[in-house]
């Protein structure tokens, strides 16, 4: 898969926020949709999977960490970005048990969050050829861990 | 009162003012996020222009997206100032509607984040009380803070002001379904609640398990 048909899903509360970033996205070759609240976002999923999430935190509803938690139950191997202008140090370390890539607090440099986003596909790429590897070999345990990220990467 | 409970009392408020600035912040955090987003995709936009033929269209409605969240900026900015001089004297001049106004936008964040929406239905050309303003809306925080956790979410609060017996009521009505959220004391004590009203020479009715509030104020303070 070519880097730039990268599937970026926006999920914030704040629709300007929102859309505003998705089109900066959009203009360095990022297929990006958009999502308003945790619900609209877990709902998108089921009509297409996107290759990274980048999520906010504080939204009605369901709450960002809350969101990222279902993700990671139904689509363990989805990349999620947590993009939030409220997170505390507690948030980012709670993200990252989760299985959140990364935790990049707003305002984000627009560069820098499509370095990240681009980083976060690459990593989720390579962990999918590694399984297919592996369960070419017929290590179907191994292959499955290392889908949910679970693998020691020693 | 004792000291305990004076002590109680300053954290409390110390607590109220808190949670309005934190919800103050979060909301100019946002606006100053999509101003900041819209200005970066003006300037990608220039920088990536295949041509030199712009389409003003696009520009001009980035830049009216500028300006909406300037001018929200400026709306909070100013009620938060409101909210700030309240406290500057135990006893003026207070006009029961500004003051309940100034709860609803202030406090509109945490009440979204729960979906939960606040009414209004102000008495019209209120008449002007003597009071302390800043004691008002502490004591109508509680109530709006302890029906924000127990009310189910898409849940309504209706605050309503007007005259009684020669008083300004104001009436804090829940639209929803109350939680069962067991056993958890509030954080304001009735102890706290009773002292605060005695300071104002008010009265409260309260409906049992998160029903309607009626905090009425007189108009001049004893």
């Amino acid at each position: 898969m070519k880097q730039k048909d990268i599937k970026v899903l926006v999920v914030d509360d704040e629709k300007d926020f929102a859309n505003t970033l998705a089109q900066r996205l959009k203009m360095r070759d990022l297929k990006v949709g958009t999502a308003y609240d945790g619900e609209q976002a877990l709902s998108r999923l089921k009509e297409e999977e996107p290759d990274v999430i980048v999520l906010d935190l504080k939204m009605p509803g369901m709450h960002g960490m809350e969101v990222l938690e279902e993700i990671k139950k139904a689509y363990p191997e989805m990349q999620v970005i947590i993009l939030t202008g409220h997170g505390t140090d507690k948030d980012e370390e709670d993200a990252k048990r989760l299985g959140g890539f990364d935790f990049i607090k707003k305002p984000a440099d627009i560069d820098h969050l499509e370095h990240k986003i681009r980083r976060a596909f690459q990593e989720k790429l390579e962990r999918t050829m590694s399984a297919i590897a592996f369960a070419e070999e017929g290590e179907f345990d191994t292959a499955r861990k290392i889908l949910k990220d679970e693998e020691d990467k020693d | 009162m004792g000291n305990k409970d004076e002590q109680d009392l300053r954290f409390l408020q110390l607590r109220f003012i808190g949670k309005i600035l934190a919800g103050f912040t979060h909301e100019i955090k946002n606006h100053l996020a999509i101003v900041k987003e819209s200005a970066g995709l003006m300037d990608d936009m220039i920088k990536m222009a295949k041509s030199d033929k712009i389409d003003s269209r696009q520009y001009l409605d980035i830049i009216h997206l500028i300006e909406e969240q300037v001018g929200k900026s400026i709306e909070h900015f100013t009620y938060l100032n409101r909210f700030a001089h309240r406290m500057d004297l135990p006893l003026t001049k207070v006009n029961v509607n500004d003051c309940m106004e100034e709860l609803i936008v202030l406090l509109h964040r945490f009440a979204n984040q729960k979906r939960i929406s606040f009414e209004k239905e102000f008495q019209k050309d209120p008449q002007t009380i003597n009071s302390n303003p800043s004691m008002i809306q502490f004591l109508v925080f509680n109530f709006l803070e302890e029906l924000l956790t127990t009310l189910d979410k898409n849940s309504r609060i209706l605050i309503k002001t007007e005259p009684l017996n020669g008083s300004v009521a104001i009436r804090i009505i829940p639209k929803g379904n109350i939680l069962d959220t067991g056993t958890e004391k509030a954080l304001c004590s009735q102890e706290i609640i009773d002292y605060v009203l005695a300071m104002l020479g008010g009265t409260l009715s309260k409906q049992k398990d998160g029903g309607e509030a009626v905090i009425t104020i007189p108009v001049a303070a004893s």
